[in-house]
């Protein structure tokens, strides 16, 4: 059973990938998705994607996990093959549909459509293998092990506790604009965005205050103390921590190597050109 | 990055994810589940930009990445296409604003004329990023690339001046008293 823990992100806890330290989640997360974006080969895109599903099972990550994205999986695949069976001209051996304006379906069509797809399904289903080990805590000293400035980091963390903030204070607006007679609901689609977006005076003041009390706190607090800080969390880099960095980089380098010097990766690649 | 300019991105990001959020549920756009027609956020965080600089558009930046991330999944694609795009927008805005002497309290003529031609532009920028980013992923083609532009630039646009507007003319003076108000006579 997962269980599931309401930060901003839901995180599985019985997987191992939740105790890499927070600088690999995040290089992963970005090694997974500059992979995918290289790859252009149908077949190494699809051992790519059929590896990182197979490490859903290894690394105790539940699958349903995708499920939640597969509406929007669909819908960008849709997209691609509505954008390239009317507007593409890629050659192939066999050409199944000439269109007038000079667009033609191709074998090769098909085959760049799935390629396409499998590019996108592997940065969905890497993203959120990754993000299901994702804490926030993750995400904010994972930003400082790359020296982005602390302040900047506590920003980051900052929104994430504000949210539930002014989604409180958008609903306290809301409700006191309806008792006093506001229809908000009425009306299109439009209108009704319309309507809602009365409510930013009100809530903007709410962030403008917000922002003067948060700075003189955060100024008594000597958040902009200059010198060496210490941190609640302490993240040590053990042995696995340090391996897992060097295959990911060692991994993206390799592959832009490929991709920049041979014909492998690019479309059709191996092992179909 | 000082306290202060920490205090203008957090809250500025935490004021916005929450409407980004609404407004993919409230206006979505059919076949496109992280975008939303009428992004309400975009008129607050250009008006944060204009009244705080850069870091109201960080704030912008990081809200949408996050709120966009929920429904379509944090990849780069996502990052790169609307995170990068609604950071540049309002900046656009902001460096037409400071290059002909505009102000944001839409009190001159010129103030008007100026928000009147830099909310399009910087839409049309943005859409332009955007839009190029799919094509480099690949999502989509080249006589697809303008479509997208045009009605990016529309839905933007609509948006940012519904909310942004009002936004500006209300509070302009009120943001005024803030030590952190950009705009120093």
């Amino acid at each position: 059973m997962e269980r599931r823990y309401r930060t901003f992100f839901l995180y599985v806890e019985e997987t191992p990938l939740l105790h890499l330290h927070p600088a690999v989640k995040l290089l992963a997360l970005f090694t997974i998705n500059l992979i995918a974006w290289l790859l252009e080969a149908p077949i190494p895109l699809l051992i790519l994607l059929a590896a990182l599903i197979s490490s859903y099972v290894l690394l105790r990550v539940p699958l349903s996990r995708i499920r939640r994205f597969l509406l929007y999986a669909l819908l960008v695949s849709q997209a691609v093959v509505v954008s390239y069976a009317l507007g593409s001209r890629i050659p192939g051996r066999v050409v199944y549909a000439a269109l007038p304006w000079g667009a033609y379906i191709s074998d090769m069509t098909l085959l760049y459509m799935a390629t396409m797809i499998m590019r996108f399904a592997s940065m969905l289903v890497g993203s959120t293998l990754l993000l299901s080990a994702m804490r926030d805590v993750d995400v904010i000293y994972g930003l400082l092990s790359f020296k982005v400035p602390y302040t900047a980091a506590f920003a980051f963390n900052l929104a994430f506790r504000f949210s539930s903030l002014f989604l409180e204070d958008f609903k306290m607006i809301r409700d006191a604009m309806i008792l006093r007679g506001a229809k908000l609901d009425e009306g299109g689609i439009l209108q009704r965005a319309r309507n809602y977006s009365r409510m930013g005076i009100p809530l903007t003041v709410i962030a403008l205050r917000r922002m003067n009390e948060l700075s003189y706190v955060l100024e008594i607090k000597g958040l902009g103390f200059k010198g060496r800080r210490t941190h609640l969390h302490e993240f040590e880099w053990s042995a696995r921590d340090i391996c897992a960095a060097i295959l990911l980089l060692a991994s993206l380098a390799v592959v832009a190597l490929l991709r920049l010097t041979t014909s492998l990766l690019s479309f059709p690649g191996w092992p179909l050109a | 990055m000082s306290v202060r300019q920490a205090a203008i991105t957090g809250v500025t990001a935490g004021l916005c994810l929450p409407l980004a959020l609404f407004a993919i549920i409230l206006v979505p756009i059919p076949g496109l589940p992280a975008a939303s027609g009428f992004w309400i956020p975009a008129g607050f965080y250009f008006a944060m930009t204009l009244w705080f600089g850069v870091w109201g558009a960080l704030g912008g930046h990081i809200a949408t990445v996050l709120a966009m991330g929920y429904f379509s999944g944090y990849t780069l694609q996502i990052w790169l296409d609307g995170g990068l795009g609604d950071l540049i927008a309002p900046l656009v805005a902001y460096a037409i604003f400071k290059a002909v002497g505009a102000r944001p309290d839409l009190k001159r003529r010129r103030d008007w004329v100026t928000w009147l031609i830099a909310v399009p532009v910087a839409s049309l920028v943005c859409g332009l990023w955007v839009h190029t980013v799919n094509l480099m992923f690949g999502v989509i083609t080249w006589p697809f690339w303008w479509v997208g532009v045009v009605t990016y630039l529309v839905g933007d646009s609509l948006a940012i001046f519904t909310v942004g507007t009002p936004l500006l003319k209300a509070l302009t003076d009120y943001v005024k008293q803030s030590p952190m108000y950009v705009w120093r006579e």
